[in-house]
């Protein structure tokens, strides 16, 4: 039974999502176990990977180039090669070894989706400003940047099949089940929240548990006492050349959602591949 | 294993805290069942003799540990009710507890923190080398608390309250105060790297840094005392009867007050005039 982390990439005119994902995979081959460190990249165009030094941190490369303008990663059962996957956002970083958190749902899920994350100070967020339409429609609080599945699952199956077609459809799901609060866009966290909810799934796809633990950045549900556009105007971002990572007066110890796609720079890369390459 | 309490007290013009440290450690005895000592300085002394309570406070201490007198221009604005005053706060020594303490495992308490239950003898056995009290409680709710009643800043780590702190003489505790000591000399400099501001020195921040520095600079859920249930200085304590003490509650906006009482619960009175008005009564629960 193989396990990996699927990452999802595709061109975009401002962001280079290639740089974040290898970040990304870069902190996987750093703190995880071997037999938990896998990792596979879906790319709109492998020779981008050409640029990379250390292109081997993806440990299966798929070229796809389908369906660019949906959200790729609603894809992730069909495009993964492992039989226990999860599949995450790329603008995250790992702190530490998370290969317990893997073996829990590889032994008790067929799918399950992150249903909380925690602010920089480790509070769990409990602000809706960006989940208005979460908390209008009655959406469970689903988090696609975690989703664990199994390959062979019928449940993984249905759900991701119904959660393409509302990605596909987002006008007349939104007025028929998303009236109370109409998102701009239907992105895969909405899709997969109206997914669980409309397959009455979400207590199996979404128990609470303490894991899995992402940090999630974005500015606005900090628990700050004023609003802020950008978490950076307001606390540093120190990744040291151990891979230990402080937001302002915190050490991390969960995945970081760091959100502003420019914190990875050629620094943070060059202390992350260091480590890598003396591991 | 000897257990006892320590309360500091040095008095200013504006504050009689011999007089709070005295009904504070009496409560502090009579509910917990352990020996109390006061860390003060010889002024105080001589004042407790003046106001003809040093046979009193002989009687209710176990130990009158004299040192120096802080130098400090800490002051702060304190209100008794609606009234405002700046006094001058003298507790920047409170790091110096764990090398003055007498005890192996120690309560120490603000003297304006009165003990009526035996709740915290819960915690002379726990495994933990120091607690801290974890927050406060506001009596009323929490919308009256302002955010740097949670943190020490805004962006900043979460602020504990050293209104309670129980240690142990245990090299961990030692390192634990001399890490406040050094916070408490170099506050400047931790007020840049922490972002609070360091007008005037305190006691939780220095506490709730070194706290946060030893435990990795995370949130640990160890080393945690109960909340303190808390009246603000704008509350005013209005009768001492029996067992059962009756605030005037401000609301939030400080419009109106409004009637509150608790029995046999541990309680934090900011508005340290009222105490003072209640002193005999309240010396007499004791």
């Amino acid at each position: 039974m193989s396990f990996g982390y699927l990452l999802v990439v595709s061109e975009h005119e401002s962001v280079d999502y290639l740089k974040l994902a290898y970040g990304l995979s870069l902190s996987i081959k750093n703190t995880q176990r071997e037999g938990y460190d896998k990792v596979a990249l879906v790319i709109d165009n492998k020779e981008k990977l050409l640029g990379l030094t250390s292109s081997w941190v993806f440990d299966h490369v798929i070229e796809w180039n389908q369906e660019t303008f949906w959200d790729g990663r609603s894809w992730m059962d069909q495009l993964t090669p492992f039989d226990n996957t999860v599949c995450l956002d790329v603008d995250m970083l790992f702190t530490e070894d998370y290969s317990h958190w893997a073996e829990y749902f590889i032994e008790n899920s067929e799918l399950y989706i992150a249903n909380k994350t925690y602010t920089y100070r480790g509070e769990v967020i409990t602000g809706d400003y960006y989940r208005r339409t979460f908390t209008k429609n009655n959406l469970p609080n689903l988090y696609s940047l975690y989703t664990f599945f199994k390959k062979d699952s019928k449940l993984a199956e249905e759900f991701f099949e119904l959660g393409r077609q509302i990605i596909k459809n987002p006008v007349e799901f939104s007025n028929l089940f998303l009236s109370e609060h109409k998102p701009k866009v239907v992105g895969t966290d909405e899709a997969f929240a109206l997914a669980a909810k409309l397959l009455d799934i979400t207590d199996v796809i979404a128990y609470p548990l303490e894991f899995p633990r992402i940090v999630h950045m974005k500015p606005m549900v900090q628990n700050w006492p004023w609003p802020a556009d950008t978490w950076s105007d307001h606390v540093g971002f120190y990744l040291n050349r151990y891979g230990k990572l402080k937001i302002g007066n915190y050490q991390q110890n969960g995945i970081v959602h760091y959100v502003e796609k420019n914190k990875i720079d050629d620094e943070m890369i060059n202390i992350l591949e260091e480590i890598a390459w003396k591991k | 294993m000897t257990t006892g309490i320590l309360v500091y007290a040095h008095n200013s013009r504006s504050l009689d805290y011999a007089l709070m440290s005295l009904i504070a450690a009496g409560l502090a005895k009579k509910n917990l069942n352990v020996p109390v000592s006061l860390v003060t300085d010889p002024s105080t002394v001589e004042w407790m003799r003046e106001s003809n309570i040093l046979e009193k406070a002989t009687s209710v201490f176990e130990n009158l540990i004299i040192v120096e007198r802080p130098i400090t221009d800490n002051q702060r604005k304190l209100c008794d009710g609606k009234n405002e005053s700046m006094v001058p706060f003298v507790n920047t020594n409170r790091a110096s507890a764990y090398d003055l303490t007498p005890y192996n495992r120690t309560l120490l308490i603000d003297s304006d923190y009165f003990i009526f239950s035996n709740r915290l003898s819960e915690y002379w056995n726990i495994d933990d080398d120091v607690l801290i009290g974890q927050s406060i409680n506001d009596i009323y709710s929490g919308d009256r608390l302002g955010y740097n009643d949670r943190y020490i800043s805004e962006v900043g780590i979460k602020l504990y309250w050293a209104t309670t702190v129980m240690f142990s003489k245990t090299p961990r505790a030692k390192t634990f105060f001399d890490t406040v000591n050094f916070v408490k000399e170099n506050y400047k400099h931790y007020a840049d790297i922490f972002r609070f501001d360091n007008r005037q020195y305190r006691n939780d921040i220095a506490f709730s840094v070194a706290k946060h520095i030893l435990d990795g600079f995370i949130n640990l859920d160890s080393g945690r005392l109960p909340p303190v249930l808390t009246t603000l200085d704008k509350d005013i304590l209005a009768s001492v009867e029996d067992n059962k003490l009756t605030f005037l509650i401000s609301t939030p906006l400080g419009e109106k007050y409004i009637p509150a009482s608790i029995t046999d619960t541990d309680i934090h009175i900011m508005n340290k005039q009222s105490i003072i008005r209640h002193g005999s009564q309240l010396l007499e629960m004791i």
